[in-house]
């Protein structure tokens, strides 16, 4: 039976790395959840992104080895509004791309994640993410990265977002783009606080995006061959082990059902009292595994330590 | 490391000639999860004990560097990190007095990846902090 991978990316630690924690404290904290991956947003945990010093490439690699983790996706953005007056170029999205395609391997990571500017309020990417990626489908496949959009609230699943990159795999035939799933589409009960910047104007605007998209977890049928990565967004769970949020207890058997075999990296976005994230996601990884091993016990599976 | 707080209680100081100040620095924190090129901070407004201090009459320094409004609008390639702080330069003449000052700061974040209804976010934040020298 296929087994998850655990992992941690440090935006769930933002707020309380640059304030109350190191690089290194992060590295300690991810591996103590049992996590074999780490991942990382190149603009912030690179403190000369987008050129990293020597020194501190010697770090970033006897961290890895210390606490035995390995590189797994490296957020990145294409600013395409890049001025106030003026959109981004195809070439210069490409350029984009190309510099964090190169950083991501040189960093040992295996998938990049670009977060390009929107048009809309659905999320439509700028158009030139399809010239602007495709440009770099060679490179990708030169350096092993796999390129991943995240399908992230409120886009949902069925969306002509996600079909218009679906429709870009079948035309080019590349395995180096596919589909990153932020689980926060599967968020069904109210925000009380967005850890991700709320602010009143957002509050009043974006009441349903607040609310919860509740995308079914059965959509993932649709998509699950497209994507090798999770992003396990969450804002809190409590000391019940009871997430407030993300309906785990259908997302995880879902994706057990669907063998999927990729990372959950963990993505907390909650509140953002100092140290809190620790414990965050500590909660989670015991929630998920907890689900995984009940899983795999009624089908008479492999428990997973 | 940096005060939780964006607003930083050191490098709140009056600048200018003892006697003849010119005006007053304040540091903030960079607050937002990403590095943000310069070009992405659409100003940084101030409000001290109730004074209003528009983003387009200060400069801002980033490392070694000062910035007007205009130029950081351009500067494309310059980026704000993570972990760090800018200084916002501000024109007032004879400086702050001496003393606690109640300060309030917004910083205009563009993030492309917003629906463009919410561009630009204001990013906040007001507490207390002391002026110690003339």
């Amino acid at each position: 039976m296929s087994a998850f991978k655990y992992g941690v990316s440090l935006y769930s630690y933002t707020e309380d790395l640059g304030t109350v924690m190191t690089l290194e404290d992060a590295f300690d904290h991810v591996a103590g959840t049992g996590s074999t991956g780490i991942e990382i947003l190149g603009e912030t945990s690179i403190p000369t992104y987008p050129e990293p010093t020597t020194q501190w490439l010697d770090t970033w690699f006897a961290l890895l080895d210390r606490y035995h983790l390995e590189p797994t996706n490296m957020a990145a953005w294409v600013d395409t509004r890049i001025t106030i007056g003026r959109n981004m170029t195809v070439d210069e999205g490409t350029a984009q791309i190309a510099l964090d395609l190169r950083l991501a391997h040189r960093l040992g990571f295996k998938f990049l994640r670009p977060k390009f500017g929107v048009i809309d309020g659905e999320l439509t990417p700028d158009p030139i993410w399809e010239p602007a990626v495709e440009r770099n489908l060679d490179l990708a496949h030169q350096l092993g990265i796999v390129i991943l959009p995240e399908i992230h609230a409120p886009t949902p699943i069925r969306h002509p977002v996600t079909d218009a990159y679906i429709a870009f795999i079948e035309r080019t035939g590349t395995k180096n783009f596919g589909l990153m799933i932020d689980t926060g589409i599967f968020q069904d009960r109210p925000l009380n606080k967005w850890g991700g910047g709320e602010t009143d104007e957002i509050r009043k605007g974006a009441l349903s995006f607040l609310n919860g998209i509740k995308v079914p977890v059965e959509h993932l049928v649709d998509v699950i061959k497209y994507v090798p990565f999770i992003q396990a967004k969450f804002h809190q769970i409590d000391e019940n082990l009871h997430d407030h949020h993300i309906p785990w207890d259908r997302i995880v058997p879902m994706l057990k059902k669907l063998g999927y075999a990729g990372y959950l990296s963990s993505e907390y976005e909650g509140a953002r009292d100092p140290w809190l994230s620790i414990e965050q996601v500590r909660r989670q990884h015991a929630l998920i595994r907890k689900l995984e091993t009940e899983y795999d016990a009624a089908h008479g599976g492999t428990v997973h330590a | 490391m940096l005060e939780r707080s964006h607003i930083q209680s050191t490098g709140f100081h009056n600048i200018g000639p003892v006697g003849a100040r010119t005006g007053f620095e304040l540091r903030i924190r960079q607050p937002n999860y990403r590095s943000s090129r310069l070009s992405l901070i659409e100003g940084v407004d101030l409000v001290i004990d109730g004074v209003e201090y528009p983003a387009e009459q200060s400069r801002i320094r980033v490392g070694d560097r000062d910035y007007s409004h205009a130029e950081m609008a351009g500067e494309t390639v310059a980026r704000l990190y993570v972990g760090r702080f800018f200084t916002v330069i501000v024109p007032r003449p004879g400086g702050l007095a001496p003393g606690i000052h109640h300060v309030a700061s917004s910083i205009r974040f563009r993030h492309p990846y917003f629906p463009p209804e919410f561009q630009p976010v204001f990013v906040r934040d007001a507490r207390h902090a002391t002026i110690i020298i003339p």
